[in-house]
């Protein structure tokens, strides 16, 4: 069912996982009974792709403000045209072949309101993307340094007055067509080719924007190198020694986990460890309903969606969020705790995130500097596709006092997979947890509705590590079906607060929103076995990482919806 | 039968769209299909207002089964309600899967005037030889459509997919569509009549109403009357 390329392995470069090539020709559709095979046309490539895994290494967002209507829908008539959808590549007579440049879209409330979708509608979305990102900041901890008031201008001024309101985001994807992936001059080569793609891609977008007779503007604002201000978001994989890495500018592996879900034929085989984790040691993957509207979700439901369901069907809603990475803060924290730590440094790094900076091995199978040997070992012989089985299949069941991967690491609070279902009886070793059985149906039960879909890559260039405020950080989209339920819940309660992981208000270590406040000041616990004489590792005065310098929330239509709302039939009733 | 209601008929037509993508192009054969019927939406008229004796009709494209809720009620089922020893995961068990459509379908509902026969194959046969281009716009979409080139083919496809049922729009007779049109215009006329005339002396009514019946010719179904899809005045 599979291509090599993209069971989505991801070695020491980002381009492990290149273009569809050996793809063979796999069912588009329903072919077996029973069995849920998602209308891929239907679905943008943006909500089952993450474009860097798939050689498109650079890319642009560019946010639009509507100026006139009918104009506008125009507009939109003539983007879907281009759209790239979710289909599958592959390079046979009768495929599809990835596009040089692919393009999505997608809209806020604001937007939607301009371009007439009817109230009846419109009311059907839900409230915290009406109300949009700025102003669920309490809830999402932007404050501080991450208030909206230090954000990029276009997201500072969004939703302050209307012609500066962001209505349409629009992804530029460019693919670097990598003939072989060994040679440096062949990378070199299709990074500079990537280049071109991605003008030809804006170019195209500037010439539509100008055919729609001012009806759209683009909106500028977005922060670049030096301060400058830029009318798009220009994002790229880091590059290593000339190669591109799948790393983001602390050094960390980025993107390994994402969840899989029902219906996504180049998915099946990357099952374990990203589905939902089952009683008898099985994977299954998530309902489709937690990721696209108009499906059965993991409560047996159909999530709560805009009429007519047309609309909502096959699309979802994307948290876009700019991070911006205090790499001087971080680097010098690591080496400050580093120095103490038993373990070292660079198992430290592991400990922030809960797998190793080199190659991402996870820290529960590789707890310690010999166990990281042999994974390394066994992982430099391992084909393509056991490499990626060994980065994410693994549970939490053998590390549940956390001795191994820390409560607070990034990996267990964005994905506790059957970690949370913890406990411990009266005379148990202090500090010591067990699985709970009993209480749920599955062993993930407190965590498949919290799974999110992330999309991104970094931005900028770290050209002077001694400093934090460089243009550096990661973009990150994060798609799923209720923005409430799993995004805002995952950050308000898992990444700001540890109450579930039983680790009173100890925040995320690298995401967190750490105060700068001394009387406030974040720590972390890194656990040892409890049985063993060894003692805890407290992480203290954690700065603050990761700050937000922007976002919004989305909606990411269906290919039909987007037909309708261009041709201004979107009809409730 | 099950879908004659007197002179009227109602006619299901559920027919398979082909899987898979348009070739040289990045959409679905049934993407398509509801991207071409919502374009009549921005016609003057339906193409359907040329098809004789159509009183109702809808299009729309079936995707999936839809899920009402988590399937259940079986032997085991209620067994595991009324003696907790039979463990949950049994009745789960035995629950059926979900089930799911192996192509999504084009449905066409509509009903028209079959007269005393009881049959679709006139008014089918009447919808090939007014609209046959449109018709294969969206049916050459569907499977096996391909061989499909007269009137006898169409109505032979057609009763292929048909499914029999007993559903009716609520809103019209079982009359020729002439004659419920002709009743329609005459209701509304007759209303206006009847307001404008309002208070007036028995001679003026007697004289206007004579005018009346000369403007609104109730024995001539063509004129004046609405005509098949007219929907503005």
């Amino acid at each position: 069912m599979i291509c090599k390329c993209q069971a989505g392995n991801r070695g020491n470069t980002g381009f492990d996982s290149l273009i569809c090539q050996r793809h063979y020709s796999e069912p588009l559709f329903r072919k077996s009974f029973m069995s849920k095979q998602l209308d891929l046309l239907d679905i943008q490539g943006h909500v089952l792709r993450a474009y860097g895994r798939f050689s498109y290494p650079k890319a642009r967002y560019v946010f639009l403000n509507i100026r006139h209507s009918g104009r506008a829908r125009r507009f939109v008539d003539a983007i879907t045209q281009r759209v790239t959808t979710a289909v599958c590549w592959g390079k046979g007579p009768n495929d599809m072949p990835p596009p040089e440049w692919a393009v999505n879209i997608a809209f806020t409330y604001q937007g939607l309101k301009e371009l007439e979708l009817p109230r009846a509608s419109l009311i059907g979305f839900s409230p915290e993307f009406v109300e949009g990102m700025k102003h669920r900041k309490d809830i999402l901890g932007d404050d501080g340094p991450s208030a909206p008031e230090h954000w990029d201008p276009i997201w500072r001024d969004n939703r302050e007055t209307r012609d500066k309101d962001v209505h349409i985001f629009i992804a530029l994807n460019a693919l670097a067509p990598v003939k072989s992936e060994s040679a440096l001059t062949d990378i070199q080569q299709a990074m500079a080719q990537c280049d071109v793609f991605l003008e030809q891609a804006y170019a195209w977008l500037l010439d539509e924007v100008k055919k729609s007779e001012a009806g759209v503007v683009i909106l500028g604002g977005n922060r670049g190198d030096d301060g400058a201000l830029l009318d798009y978001q220009e994002v790229k994989v880091v590059m290593e020694n000339g190669m591109p890495t799948a790393k983001e500018h602390f050094g960390y592996t980025d993107g390994i986990g994402d969840p899989v879900f029902e219906g996504v034929p180049y998915d099946e085989a990357r099952v374990r460890g990203r589905g939902k984790q089952m009683a008898d040691g099985s994977w299954a993957p998530l309902a489709t309903g937690e990721f696209l509207l108009g499906h059965i979700d993991e409560a047996q439901e159909y999530p709560p969606a805009p009429r007519p369901i047309l609309l909502a069907r096959n699309g979802t809603y994307m948290v876009y969020r700019k991070l911006h990475e205090n790499v001087a803060s971080f680097d010098k924290y690591l080496r400050q705790e580093g120095q103490k730590y038993p373990g070292g440094e660079e198992l430290l790094a592991a400990k922030f995130v809960g797998r190793w900076r080199d190659n991402g091995a996870p820290l529960v199978s590789a707890p310690d500097a010999e166990s990281k040997k042999k994974f390394d070992e066994k992982f430099a012989q391992a084909s393509l596709a056991e490499q990626d089985r060994m980065l994410s299949d693994f549970t939490y069941d053998n590390d549940m006092s956390g001795a191994k991967c820390p409560f607070s690491a990034h990996l267990r609070r964005i994905n506790p997979r059957a970690s949370l279902e913890m406990g411990r009886d009266p005379g148990d070793i202090p500090g010591s947890y067990k699985t709970i059985t009993g209480a749920f149906d599955t062993p993930g039960a407190l965590s498949n509705r919290r799974r999110i879909l992330r999309r991104g890559l970094p931005y900028g260039e770290v050209k002077d590590r001694s400093r934090d405020d460089g243009n550096h950080g990661i973009i990150i989209m994060m798609l799923n079906a209720d923005i409430n339920r799993q995004f805002e819940f995952v950050q308000q309660q898992w990444v700001n607060y540890g109450n579930d992981f039983k680790a009173g208000n100890d925040k995320e270590i690298i995401l967190g929103n750490h105060s700068h406040d001394p009387r406030f000041a974040s720590k972390a616990v890194l656990q040892v076995d409890p049985a063993s004489e060894e003692v805890p590792y407290i992480l203290s005065n954690i700065p603050r990482f990761v700050e937000t310098r922007g976002g919004e929330y989305f909606f990411i239509p269906s290919m039909t919806a987007l037909r309708m709302i261009a041709r201004g039939v979107i009809d409730p009733t | 039968m099950s879908n004659v209601a007197g002179n009227a008929y109602g006619l299901s037509i559920l027919s398979p769209i082909k899987n898979g993508r348009v070739p040289g192009k990045e959409i679905a054969y049934a993407d398509l299909v509801r991207d071409q019927l919502q374009a009549w939406n921005s016609e003057f008229n339906s193409p359907m207002a040329l098809v004789p004796q159509t009183y109702l009709c809808r299009f729309y494209v079936l995707d999936d089964v839809v899920t009402e809720s988590l399937p259940g009620g079986s032997f085991p089922d209620t067994w595991s309600d009324v003696l907790p020893v039979v463990p949950d995961s049994l009745r789960r068990d035995v629950m059926p899967k979900q089930d799911r459509l192996q192509s999504r379908y084009l449905v066409f509902c509509c009903n028209f005037y079959a007269g005393p026969a009881g049959t679709p194959d006139a008014y089918l046969r009447g919808m090939w030889e007014a609209i046959n281009g449109r018709i294969h716009d969206i049916w050459d979409n569907c499977y096996g459509f391909e061989n499909i080139h007269h009137a006898s083919d169409f109505i032979t496809y057609m009763k292929k997919c048909q499914v029999t049922t007993s559903l009716y729009f609520n809103g019209s007779t079982d009359q020729p569509l002439e004659e419920q049109l002709k009743a329609l215009y005459m209701k509304q006329e007759f209303t206006k009549f009847a307001i404008e005339n309002q208070g007036l002396s028995a001679t003026a009514i007697r004289a206007n109403y004579r005018a009346f019946m000369l403007r609104t010719q109730l024995n001539d179904l063509q004129m004046p009357s609405w005509q098949p899809g007219q929907y503005r005045l």
